[in-house]
């Protein structure tokens, strides 16, 4: 008989998104051979990039046992400023988008800690602002890029970097830089205490406005960067650019095993999460799947994620 | 007397853990059974095994000398067992009737309509055998915690109606959130209650179960190591099975007690809050412990709250070394070096899914930090020095603070403010809910900081706690201050004489 102790069935506990993903690629790679190509493994994790930009600094508020909705507006918006503003500003454009995204997090932040609204209620009313701002600046079209642009001030997000796409080693930089705030600094730190239980943080004099500012206003600037990997991989800025981002961004983060209940988690799991997305996304696509279909398959990987990953013993009762 | 519930040679087994060792238990009819023992001695398993949450692994559960087998509470319920929690199960928002046959509403069920009129008259006959005179349709919300506990006995007491009088009332620490005056006012009831029905009464408070139980079991890891009869047991002979050595001589430390330095560091210039405390004034001095005394709604609590910076002082001043201090949030009063040791400690103590290391210096991370780093290797220096000063029992620094016994958490939490460099702890309850050992290890380091130089405010369990720690002793009663007590080593004040200030 199978005998696993408490300790080893934790550990496995916490691998099932690593397994899952081989899992996925394996599958995948049977039904498909092509997908066990270099070149197609490498198109799908640069193609992750903007998924997981959004999720990566969305998961420190998840960690804190809050939530933000607006990541996709925030992004698309994002785009639109980029696009728009990238001829006269250059690389001024890009700044001006990253604060313009910041702010927007912060923003989120704000209605939700000093009017002590739920962070979800909170995030969705700037999401719905954040879009129609988008639709506002953008008068409702798509707004090109032009290529001669895109060269100069965009490669470094969607060109290629030491002979693999750029996507790549931005993800990466972006991934080793959140893991070092997670684990080495008292912000990251401090997240995760207040997810686990906010009244010990508070009761020991930490400013928790603060950091809870902080994991909000990291989350915009996140999703703005994404939207400018956006723009530069599609060429254009447009309002409705990540719409269909809502369900996979959080997905990724739950998928990746990251509790919603707050506390337990990792940017690293965020990035399994967000590839376990991509495998689907692609696996879904080689099935012949259509793009919309797919959000019935998000939607439920997103409930039976939060089925497995949620911590039970400290809720007994949903409502 | 004949036997009304037995257990033999009971025996129940968690993975890693023999809860119950080969127990032998019984409760006579019309006899009143005091269950003592430390944390973790196994009196809540007991009472689980009676009350059908756990099944045992081997031995027999006899009732009235029959073999059972209980499969749930309400199985227990059906048996004529009735268990009255130590967190109150009434639901506050439905009426006394309505909690009293929560579940058996059946009884007064003809042709699909409930009876209510029925069901009020059976809940008033059975709040008559507690002596309760109150309208079956008041909301439980309405109710004294006194009243609630009684209503629940009352619920336990409604199965003779179908157990001819045969009934066992389980007892969980019914007293721990009453007043001096309902506690004995449950105990006459329980005294008198005690013709129809068995009990069987579980507290911490040794003093308690002497009083008004016929006979004691004590339990220590999972054993019985005692039974006797209440007339013959004293106070230090149960202590001493319980713990399994002798009640230390000097239970308080008092020979430790020092004279405090004569520089004022805290001091509190009529302070109120509305509708809780007002006009309170103190000093306290470098080294001294001033203990302060009340009873429920005398305003202390509350008091010792805002002293934290936990709650927002409404009239007054707090002077910290002569410099005015704005308490507005907790951070205020940590910056200025002053500690808090909750009463619940897993809410605002400890972060129970955190590490030892992680909580110890959660209080004072910069201090850890360089470049806005933590500094791990750091870090876990500071934890075992805390460990091996403070002799906290955990596997290591990397254990999570949540599966360390109530006692070691407690002294985490102390490490975080030694940590901190707190001069002022304000211990609201410090010993509350940690078992008897720990209890003397934390006694021990409320004098190691007092030598130290630390400030210390400090609210008790028990009144002969507080007289044992303190130097100076303040006296609450509805919100002000009615008295102060020298309580210097050999001229402590007895427990009487603070009383008449309290009610």
């Amino acid at each position: 008989m199978l005998n696993l102790s408490n300790k080893n069935l934790e550990f496995l506990k916490a691998q099932i998104p690593l397994i899952t993903l081989l899992s996925l690629v394996v599958i995948v790679g049977i039904s498909e051979p092509a997908f066990f190509t270099r070149s197609t493994l490498l198109v799908v994790i640069a193609d992750t990039t903007t998924l997981f930009l959004m999720s990566a600094g969305a998961t420190f508020v998840i960690l804190m046992g809050g939530i933000d909705l607006s990541v996709q507006a925030v992004a698309s918006l994002i785009s639109v400023i980029v696009a728009a503003l990238l001829p006269e500003y250059g690389f001024f454009a890009i700044l001006i988008a990253i604060l313009a995204a910041a702010l927007s997090g912060f923003s989120g932040g704000i209605a939700h800690h000093i009017l002590k609204i739920p962070s979800f209620i909170a995030t969705l009313a700037i999401s719905g602002v954040v879009a129609s701002a988008a639709f506002w600046l953008s008068d409702e079209r798509q707004i090109y890029i032009a290529p001669e642009l895109r060269d100069k001030y965009l490669s470094w997000a969607t060109g290629e970097t030491f002979g693999i796409q750029s996507e790549i080693v931005v993800s990466v930089v972006i991934l080793a830089a959140l893991l070092l705030i997670q684990l080495r600094t008292t912000f990251g730190r401090f997240v995760k205490a207040i997810g686990f239980g906010e009244q010990a943080v508070i009761a020991s004099g930490i400013h928790v406005p603060r950091i809870k500012m902080l994991a909000f206003t990291l989350s915009g600037a996140m999703a703005g960067l994404s939207g400018v990997v956006f723009a530069a991989r599609m060429s254009s800025g447009s309002p409705t650019l990540a719409n269909e981002f809502l369900l996979p961004s959080i997905a990724a983060i739950i998928v990746g095993g990251t509790a919603l209940t707050g506390g337990y988690g990792s940017i690293w799991r965020t990035f399994l999460g967000a590839l376990i997305i991509s495998v689907v996304r692609v696996g879904m696509t080689f099935v012949g799947i259509s793009v919309y279909a797919q959000q019935i398959v998000f939607g439920m990987v997103l409930v039976v994620a939060v089925a497995i990953t949620i911590d039970r013993s400290r809720i007994t009762i949903v409502k | 007397m004949s036997s009304h519930l037995k257990l033999r040679d009971a025996r129940k087994e968690f993975p890693g853990v023999v809860a119950l060792n080969d127990v032998n238990f019984e409760v006579r009819h019309n006899e009143i059974v005091g269950l003592v023992g430390e944390n973790g001695a196994g009196k809540s398993t007991l009472l689980k095994i009676l009350s059908g949450v756990y099944q045992l692994d081997k031995g027999e559960f006899l009732l009235s000398g029959d073999v059972i087998n209980l499969k749930s509470t309400r199985d227990a319920f059906d048996h004529g067992i009735g268990m009255v929690f130590q967190e109150q199960s009434l639901l506050l928002n439905m009426n006394i009737s309505e909690n009293m046959f929560l579940g058996r509403e059946d009884m007064f069920v003809h042709g699909g309509i409930l009876n209510k009129k029925a069901m009020f008259q059976a809940t008033e006959a059975e709040l008559e055998k507690v002596e309760l005179n109150l309208s079956p349709k008041l909301l439980c919300s309405e109710l004294t915690f006194a009243q609630r506990q009684l209503v629940e006995i009352a619920k336990a007491l409604s199965l003779e109606k179908s157990h001819g009088g045969s009934v066992v009332v389980l007892l969980d620490e019914p007293t721990s959130v009453l007043e001096k005056s309902e506690i004995d006012l449950l105990f006459r009831e329980i005294r008198k209650l005690r013709e129809r029905v068995s009990f069987i009464f579980v507290s911490h408070r040794l003093d308690e179960v002497l009083e008004v139980s016929d006979r004691i079991y004590i339990m220590r890891n999972g054993e019985v190591v005692g039974e006797m009869k209440a007339a013959d047991a004293t106070l230090s002979s149960l202590h001493k099975l319980m713990v399994g050595r002798e009640l230390h001589h000097e239970y308080y430390r008092e020979a430790r007690q020092r004279e405090p330095g004569k520089q004022v560091i805290f001091e509190a210039n009529k302070i109120g809050k509305n509708g809780m405390f007002r006009n309170v004034s103190f000093s306290l001095h470098e080294g001294e412990i001033l203990g302060i005394a009340g009873v429920i709604g005398s305003g202390r609590e509350e008091l010792a709250r805002c002293l934290a910076g936990l709650e927002i002082l409404d009239d007054g001043e707090i002077l910290v070394e002569n410099q005015a201090l704005a308490l507005s949030e907790p951070r205020n009063a940590v910056k200025k070096g002053i500690g808090y040791i909750p009463r619940d400690r897993k809410v605002e103590g400890v972060v129970n899914s955190f590490s030892v290391a992680e909580n110890i210096t959660m209080a004072s991370i910069q201090k850890i930090c360089s470049w806005g780093f933590i500094k791990k290797a750091f870090e876990e220096g500071i934890a075992e020095s805390s460990i091996k000063q403070l002799g906290i029992k955990t596997p290591g620094v990397h254990t999570r603070v949540g599966s360390l016994s109530g006692g070691n958490q407690q002294k985490v939490v102390l490490a975080k403010w030694r940590y901190a460099g707190a001069r002022i702890m304000i211990l609201d309850h410090p010993t509350r809910g940690i078992d008897v050992g720990a209890k003397e290890d934390v006694y021990e380091l409320v004098r190691d900081m007092a030598e130290e130089g630390l400030s210390i405010i400090l609210l008790a369990d028990t009144l002969e706690e507080l007289i044992g720690l303190s130097n100076r002793i303040l006296v609450m009663k509805d919100g002000n201050t009615t008295k102060e007590f020298d309580a210097s080593t050999g001229s402590k004040p007895e427990q009487v004489d603070l009383i008449p200030y309290m009610v």
